[in-house]
């Protein structure tokens, strides 16, 4: 080990050492588990949200309608005022 | 313009060349300072969390300077940390969760 600039390597604890690595494993193992789990839930949102959203933009259609007749209405009586 | 484009690639293969004895040296420590624990060191690490556990049940934990309790609490955020990086891992995002 002539080439090392900085010295010979420190002697990382094993606790440390045993320490990084099962909380990194553990740390993968709980992300996925949890990224599984949330997706799961979002999907079955999204699901819930598709089929609020159809009875939703029949709801605004219809009532769009309703308000466009309406101006229109109210501007014909404005060019032609009833006497 | 033209120019500058056209040296991207010598300033490439000339950036890998200067870092690789660099490298080299960083796998060097990596090797021995980032290595898993082998089976034959279970021993010590069973040590360690004993001796852990008692210096907390005995409260000798408190018996040490500021500096060494500061380097310790420095290297145990460390270790914990070490945690967020294998979620990010395992979440395969990094920042929140994509879903």
């Amino acid at each position: 080990m002539s080439e090392l600039p900085f010295g010979p390597p420190v002697r990382v604890s094993p606790l440390i050492r045993f320490g990084r690595w099962s909380f990194l494993a553990t740390g993968i193992l709980y992300g996925a588990f949890h990224q599984n789990r949330l997706s799961k839930r979002e999907t079955k949102l999204r699901e819930i949200e598709a089929k609020e959203k159809v009875v939703r933009d029949e709801k605004l259609k219809k009532e769009k309608a309703l308000a466009a007749a309406a101006e229109i209405k109210a501007l014909e009586e404005m060019v032609a005022p009833k006497k | 313009m033209a120019g500058a484009v056209a040296k991207i690639p010598s300033l490439i293969s000339s950036g890998l060349t200067a870092a690789r004895p660099k490298f080299n040296i960083f796998m060097k420590y990596a090797r021995v300072e980032l290595a898993p624990p082998k089976l034959s060191e279970i021993p010590q690490i069973k040590a360690g969390i004993a001796k852990l556990l008692t210096s907390a049940k005995t409260g000798a934990w408190r018996n040490q300077t500021v500096k060494q309790a500061s380097l310790n609490v420095l290297v145990g955020a460390e270790v914990i940390f070490w945690f967020y990086v294998g979620e990010c891992i395992g979440k395969r995002h990094i920042v929140g969760y994509n879903v």
